[in-house]
């Protein structure tokens, strides 16, 4: 019966067995081939079957050493020696990868740092690495779905089980258009104890890591110290300092992490880590958009700004009166330099 | 020997009249009511012969049967007692034959013989026309809203008994004059800046729009709508007595016994129960916090706290204006056409999304939207953001305008809507035949929301209607763009709650 196996079905079938652990596995596997190490192992458990698995939901395996396995994490001690990915496992290596990370609660000036960071990035063929979890995980990668470099995501659970579900659209997008990796095999429910070891692996496929929004403590901190551990540069985006969400990034910015205000930041701190960037893409044509003419309106867009105020602060600012102070908006709205977030009105 | 006394029981909030048959006849003493009476009509048989006994009047030894027609509906509440002795004394020859013709009588009796109050006197005497009523005294005020002259309270069997013998004259009824329409509701003055707020609660109540406040705590939302009934107009006599016989049957009446004039304000808590909130109860029906704020408001706080079950069973009385309750013992309908305002934190922590400071997770938020239905929030058609008032103006700006001079805009609005068409702030979809007369400049505008797909087909008439009332508020004929901007910016806060 295992004469017709391949490799990769008793990598994925060591993987499986519960009582091994990460380094455990790393020792099975340091001398032997993975269908070796099962025959001088005695583990129960049926290979067949949970290869069938993982080739049913078309999830790929590679082992340290084997065929597939990504360059970057060859020289890393504690890398994985079994991973699993959907999509294909060595298209890590092929771009530089940044990898933006994040709080799961963000507030919009998080959101919208991640998903711009992660469409300008993918836009100049920077690979965006992410965890795929709510908040700024997930907003990095939507924006770095939309064009561009390959979207690379790491994540706790196995890769059957996209988590959390709400993403489910995101992964499939993900896996579809780069890869999304795992240390779990398939079957594996996303459990508490695997974010961090999710984290680390997040921090090796990286050439650099910004952290977009955290708390003080947050679970990025773990990608932060993996990173640090291994040289690998990591930047924060500054915050308001009355903000709970930027209480991490700017500790971090405090203890000396390079201050990411613009992609150009992360583009320098790229080439400054001697990683080659491929050329920038032409600019489009055409140039800027000709100026709107906002006649009166004009004082109604200098009262407002890019963070969202509410109107009654407008109309104390402008002194106008509501409905006046909605026809304005309205006009601005129409001319595309402001826009209303749930009844707040900012600038574009 | 027979007698047969008209009297009413209480069916939700209408009366229905009930004959009550007394038989007197040979045999082992006894006391039986048949006609299916719930357990407190059951129990008149000894509140009745003790108040008998207590008032002078002999109890027969003898079998004593009362049937109280028709015999399949069930009857509930003690204001039978009164008729129940009377058929007893007649029945009994103690009052003379026929000196019952031309009266109904309801009231319940202390075992000392008094008469004693009775929910729903109002729906009572609607039934019991055109026959003369003979109620408890302290009831006398609230059936004379309805029935005038018609009505003799009396305080005590034996001084009825003596009426009915013809040794008396009637008791005087106190007359009631209805005192003119005061406000006692909490002034829009005390609201300091809230421009904004303000002027959805403008619209809200010059077109009838229900209205959704979305806010951190401390934004004056609960304040605001404990003074959307003061910017309503006084209640025109036939809705007053809509309003005052919904009170009536939930005996809650305020004890001066006039109409009630002022729109109703209820504010049921996030705890209530599907029943307390759209009426019933298992055999007496009783109006619930929806029928009480009839042609008033119904103020849902914490509407995020609400269970979904109560929520969405108010979708239907939203829509159609009265709600039926069915229950095994029959249906009941009661009315139920009030403003709905409701207020919701933006989140569990209630922070909100903006300033950074919520703890709420994602997941935290998605689930306290979840509970608001696509379709409960299609009902409201100002969805308004509120924020906490500027400190400075809190504690230096000026007092805000007064109730008095933003319900005389309210008042003006309702008459150019109602001059226009026959049914003002109607909800629901329509056909397009009572949509407002639309300036170019206005339909443009909607149109190009329509386009972008920022409307759907529902929110244009919405919005179009909101737009309308924005309009009839400035005296403007027509409804132009920026009507329909600020009708757009009513309802922004849609996307912040949105499921």
């Amino acid at each position: 019966m295992s004469g017709n196996l391949p490799e990769e079905a008793f990598a994925a079938a060591l993987a499986s067995v519960p009582q091994v652990g990460p380094s455990a596995l790393r020792a099975l596997l340091a001398r032997d081939t993975p269908s070796a190490a099962w025959a001088r192992s005695s583990f129960a458990g049926d290979v067949a079957r949970i290869w069938q698995r993982h080739e049913e939901k078309g999830i790929e395996v590679c082992w340290r050493g084997g065929p597939g396995y990504p360059d970057r994490l060859g020289g890393d001690p504690e890398a994985p020696a079994v991973l699993f990915c959907r999509g294909d496992p060595s298209v890590v290596d092929r771009h530089p990868t940044v990898a933006l990370v994040g709080t799961r609660s963000p507030t919009r000036y998080g959101i919208g740092v991640a998903a711009q960071f992660g469409a300008d990035l993918a836009a100049v063929g920077v690979s965006v690495v992410s965890g795929l979890a709510l908040g700024i995980d997930g907003a990095a990668h939507e924006g770095a779905t939309a064009s561009g470099a390959p979207p690379i995501a790491v994540v706790a659970g196995g890769l059957d089980d996209p988590y959390p579900r709400r993403h489910e659209r995101l992964w499939a997008r993900v896996a579809e258009q780069g890869a999304v990796y795992s240390e779990s095999p398939a079957g594996v429910r996303t459990e508490r104890w695997r974010f961090p070891v999710r984290n680390r692996l997040l921090a090796m496929l990286s050439d650099l890591v910004v952290v977009v929004e955290s708390r003080h403590g947050g679970g990025s901190m773990h990608t932060v110290e993996a990173a640090a551990a291994r040289g690998i540069p990591v930047g924060a985006v500054p915050g308001s300092i009355r903000s709970p969400t930027s209480e991490g990034t700017n500790a971090l910015l405090a203890e000396g992490c390079f201050p990411v205000c613009a992609v150009a930041d992360i583009l320098t701190a790229l080439s400054l880590a001697g990683v080659v960037l491929p050329p920038p893409p032409k600019p489009a044509a055409g140039g800027a958009p000709d100026p709107v003419d906002l006649g009166a309106d004009r004082s109604l867009l200098e009262a407002l700004s890019s963070d969202p105020v509410s109107l009654d602060t407008l109309a104390r600012r402008t002194g106008m009166a509501i409905p006046a102070l909605c026809g304005g908006l309205e006009r601005l709205a129409r001319a595309g330099v402001a826009r209303d977030v749930g009844g707040w009105w900012e600038r574009t | 020997m027979l007698a047969s006394i008209s009297a009413a029981t209480l069916a939700g909030a209408v009366g229905r009249p009930v004959s009550v048959e007394v038989h007197v006849s040979n045999g082992l003493p006894g006391f039986t009511i048949v006609g299916l009476p719930d357990a407190a009509v059951r129990e008149s048989r000894d509140r009745v012969r003790a108040a008998l006994l207590s008032s002078g009047l002999p109890w027969p030894l003898r079998r004593v049967t009362v049937n109280l027609a028709p015999s399949g509906v069930r009857k509930a509440g003690a204001g039978l007692d009164l008729a129940i002795a009377v058929g007893v004394l007649v029945a009994t020859a103690q009052l003379p034959p026929g000196c019952t013709e031309g009266l109904t009588f309801c009231g319940e009796l202390g075992l000392n013989g008094s008469l004693r109050h009775v929910p729903g006197m109002i729906a009572l005497a609607d039934a019991t026309a055109p026959l003369g009523l003979v109620v408890p005294l302290c009831d006398a005020r609230e059936a004379a809203l309805v029935r005038g002259a018609a009505v003799h309270g009396v305080s005590s069997l034996g001084e009825l008994a003596q009426v009915l013998r013809g040794q008396g004259a009637w008791p005087a009824t106190p007359i009631v004059e209805n005192p003119p329409a005061l406000s006692h509701d909490p002034d829009l003055a005390d609201v300091r800046g809230q421009p904004f707020g303000r002027h959805a609660l403008e619209v809200a109540a010059a077109g009838r729009h229900h209205l959704l406040m979305v806010g951190p705590p401390g934004s004056g939302k609960t304040m605001l709508a404990e003074r959307l009934p003061g910017l309503l107009p006084a209640l025109t006599p036939e809705e007053s007595l809509v309003v005052t016989r919904v009170h009536s049957a939930a005996g809650c009446l305020p004890s001066d016994g006039a109409l009630i004039s002022r729109p109703p304000f209820r504010v049921p808590h996030h705890s209530s129960s599907i029943v307390a909130l759209v009426g019933g109860g298992s055999w007496s029906f009783r109006p619930g916090e929806i029928s009480l704020a009839t042609h008033g408001v119904l103020f849902l706080d914490e509407l995020g706290e609400f269970p979904v079950g109560v929520l969405e069973a108010l979708r239907q009385p939203l829509e159609e204006g009265v709600i039926r309750v069915s229950r095994a013992g029959g249906t009941v309908t009661f009315p139920a056409r009030f403003l709905l305002v409701a207020a919701m934190n933006p989140c569990p922590c209630g922070e909100g999304v903006f300033e950074g400071a919520c703890t709420c997770t994602v997941a935290d938020r998605a689930r306290y939207t979840r509970r608001l239905s696509a379709p409960l929030l299609d009902r409201f058609d100002l969805v308004v953001p509120l924020s906490r008032p500027d400190p400075d103006q809190l504690l230096d700006g000026p007092p805000g305008e007064t109730s008095a001079l933003a319900g005389a805009r309210v008042a003006a609005a309702r008459c150019r809507a109602s001059a226009r068409t026959s049914t003002p702030g109607r909800s629901g979809a329509g056909t397009g035949a009572d949509d407002p007369p639309m300036h170019p400049d206005g339909s443009r505008l909607l149109a190009s929301k329509l386009r972008d797909g920022q409307l759907t087909a529902r929110g244009l008439h919405k919005v179009a209607r909101v737009a309308r009332t924005v309009a009839d508020l400035v005296g403007s004929e027509q409804v132009h763009e920026e009507h329909v901007s600020d009708a757009l910016c009513l309802r922004t806060a849609r996307t912040r709650v949105a499921p």
